[in-house]
């Protein structure tokens, strides 16, 4: 399908959250103040608000805003909830439960969580039936993706270093593009242009003048955004494998891991992390399953019986979610499971930065002390 | 809606040996045929308490039942050893690879166990005995902590004098009613009436065992490539997707769970 691109003034962006409420359960972004400010060292002014996305029914609509840049969930909390039911056994009577769940509508997610899809979908997805996680895709498969550009970016931002632009192209239903008196409306898949026909009243062919705008809008956020990350100096996605297999004994690992305190913060708010343990209970007469998100750089991830554990050390987790990222799903899908979001920095307690201990093996790699 | 891989299917435990202290076979019933190839593994549920994962020990070519072989150690094998027959399990799969029997065909091969290891190796040779004539000879070396830890002790004598087998057994501590060797598994890796240029070995046992084995055999000639290890790891989905199980590049619940020495290699720390 050819992506049509349409103009939808401020006043309208409400009417078309509206339609799409009849169909779906919509989250829309909100700004939020967080304690969390991570101030720039180097002097350039930039954003340190945080936005949420609540559900359209439950805010006021006034509180509604465009989002500069993705929110502080992972986009992945909407299709593998933290904790959720995955079966239910050996009922003496079978229960049949009415799960219908109205299909979710996600505004104001940008391109790096469009990027994590890609990890997400590779992991939870497949060609076959055996390998589906079917709740996820069941949820996948329905919802309806409305991204948007990043007009802005936070001190954490560093998608472009990995080569992916604060921008949509691809894997959306809807892309929302801000101009100055509405927005570029990208219409992107078949359930998209059905939402758009229902509105065409409300959307009109955009403008070549429109469209260059928005290319020059796009283009000095890149220019903005690649000097900040200028200065963090990030190796580029092509040495990423390299770096992390020739920094496996760097004492890099240890240096950082002092001041983690083992909340889990990085590997819960992360884009692209997808591990999770099976855990049982019992619910009366039932016992139900529940898929609980886990992940490496907490103590018990590698835990067998008898208790051995292949990371017992801290240093290894840290390590070992470095391996999982940039050498695994490299060798595994041929891209890193990174996007650039930053939320991992913003989380931590303990001020371990992921572009600084990348840039620390790259350092240690090519350019050793003299 | 459709399949769901995390929900397991009731099995009922018809029988229970007791194979030492602390290993049980239990006989499993399910509730539909289940298929599985020998090493390939399956994870057992204890209603209401959680899964763990366990290679069959009983033979692939039987349907309809299924035998697994299970030490005590922790939460839900503890439990597992509290039940009786007639009561209800689940389990799901068969996950992961299992043994590539047609590479094996017109080798020498060297099966070394050790403890409960022989479990998964006991479906291999359920597998082998029925295929014999594919296979020059079947040289068995299993190893346990002293005589009261043999598990299968009833047939490890009949399987001994089938043609073409040849099995040695030995105990780390050894007592006065033992007659056999004395000492690790390595100790009875030697002089061995085998072809190394066209053998195959296949390992399976704690990971310290499988570690000095793996030695021993490069030591005696053998190429990584002829060395085939059965990995643990810490588990949970079986399909892939958990992460717990990662090795290098490879999840051992899908990749594996037997792998060549060749392609761990070059891995660090595949032994921890
Ligand atoms: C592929 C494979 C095949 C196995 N086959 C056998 C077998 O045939 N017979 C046998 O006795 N043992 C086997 N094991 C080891 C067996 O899985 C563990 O002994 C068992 O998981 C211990 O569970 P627990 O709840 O009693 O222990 P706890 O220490 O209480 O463990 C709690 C949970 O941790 C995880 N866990 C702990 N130890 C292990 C482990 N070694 N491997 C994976 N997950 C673990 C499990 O999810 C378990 O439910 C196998 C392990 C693997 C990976
Ligand atoms: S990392 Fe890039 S795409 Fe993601 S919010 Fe920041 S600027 Fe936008
Ligand atoms: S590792 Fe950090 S920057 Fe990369 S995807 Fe995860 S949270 Fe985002
Ligand atoms: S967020 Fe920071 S402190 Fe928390 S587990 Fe991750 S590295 Fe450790
Ligand atoms: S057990 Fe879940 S990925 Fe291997």
């Amino acid at each position: 399908m050819k992506m049509e691109t349409y103009f939808l003034s401020n006043e309208d962006i409400l009417k078309f959250y509206d339609r799409i409420v009849k169909d779906y359960q919509l989250y829309v972004p909100v700004k939020t103040k967080t304690p969390i400010k991570i101030a720039c060292d180097y002097g350039f002014s930039l954003p340190t608000d945080d936005y949420i996305l609540k559900e359209y029914s439950a805010v006021n609509k006034e509180e509604i805003v465009f989002n500069e840049y993705r929110p502080i969930e992972p986009v992945r909390t909407f299709f593998n909830q933290y904790k959720e039911e995955v079966g239910e056994y050996f009922a003496q009577e079978t229960i049949e439960k009415d799960k219908k769940e109205k299909p979710v509508a996600i505004s104001g997610i940008k391109n790096c969580d469009i990027f994590s899809l890609k990890i997400q979908d590779f992991v939870f997805l497949g060609k076959d039936d055996d390998i589906v996680d079917p709740f996820y895709k069941k949820r996948r498969q329905d919802a309806l993706i409305i991204s948007g550009d990043c007009p802005g970016f936070k001190e954490a931002c560093f998608c472009r270093a990995f080569d992916i632009n604060p921008y949509c192209e691809q894997g959306f239903d809807f892309n929302l593009s801000v101009l100055n008196n509405g927005y570029l409306v990208d219409v992107n898949s078949k359930k998209a242009n059905l939402i758009a026909g229902s509105i065409r009243d409300l959307l009109t062919p955009a403008t070549l003048g429109q469209l260059s705008g928005r290319s020059a809008k796009r283009d000095a956020v890149i220019r903005k955004l690649d000097e900040h990350l200028s200065h963090h100096k990030i190796p580029k996605k092509e040495v990423l494998q390299e770096i992390v297999k020739a920094g496996h004994n760097s004492q890099i690992w240890h240096e950082q891991m002092r001041t983690c305190v083992e909340c889990g913060g990085c590997i819960f708010m992360c884009d692209t992390c997808h591990c999770f343990l099976l855990s049982d209970e019992i619910s009366g007469n039932n016992s139900k399953r529940l898929r609980v998100w886990d992940g490496c750089l907490l103590k018990n991830f590698t835990r067998v019986a008898g208790g051995g554990n292949a990371l017992k050390m801290r240093y290894m987790r840290l390590r070992n979610r470095y391996i999982k990222k940039f050498d695994f799903f490299i060798d595994n899908i041929g891209f890193q499971a990174c996007c650039g979001c930053g939320r991992c920095i913003d989380v931590c307690p303990g001020r371990i930065d992921i572009r600084n201990i990348l840039r620390r093996l790259y350092d240690e790699k090519y350019l050793p002390a003299s | 809606m459709m399949k769901n891989i995390y929900q397991p299917v009731e099995a009922v435990i018809e029988n229970i040996i007791q194979e030492t202290s602390a290993i049980k076979t239990f006989t499993l019933k399910p509730k539909t045929d289940f298929s599985f190839v020998t090493g390939q593994f399956i994870e057992l549920t204890v209603p209401g308490l959680g899964e763990a994962p366990f290679t069959p020990s009983s033979d692939p070519g039987i349907k309809e039942r299924m035998d697994v072989t299970i030490m005590k150690t922790g939460a839900v094998t503890s439990k597992l050893h509290e039940m009786q027959k007639g009561q209800v399990v689940g389990i799901r799969g068969p996950f992961g690879k299992g043994y590539p029997l047609h590479k094996f065909k017109g080798k020498d091969l060297l099966i070394v166990g050790g403890g409960v290891g022989l479990a998964p190796l006991r479906s291999l040779l359920f597998s082998l005995f029925s295929t014999i004539d594919n296979y020059n000879k079947v040289l068995l070396r299993y190893g346990s902590r002293t005589a009261n830890d043999i598990v299968y002790k009833g047939s490890i004598g009949e399987w001994a004098k089938r043609d073409k087998f040849d099995i040695v057994t030995s105990v780390d501590i050894g007592d006065p009613s033992w007659q056999g060797n004395v000492g690790l598994v390595t100790t009875i890796l030697k002089d061995m009436p085998i072809d190394l240029n066209n053998a195959s070995a296949i390992v399976c046992g704690p990971p310290i065992m499988m570690k000095f084995v793996t030695l021993k055999l490069l030591d005696l000639g053998f190429k990584p490539k002829d060395i085939y290890l059965s990995m643990e790891k810490s588990m949970s989905c079986g399909l892939g997707k958990c992460g717990h199980c990662r090795l290098g590049k490879f999840y051992i619940c899908k990749d594996g769970p037997v792998f060549t020495y060749e392609e761990l290699k070059d891995i660090h720390d595949i032994w921890d």
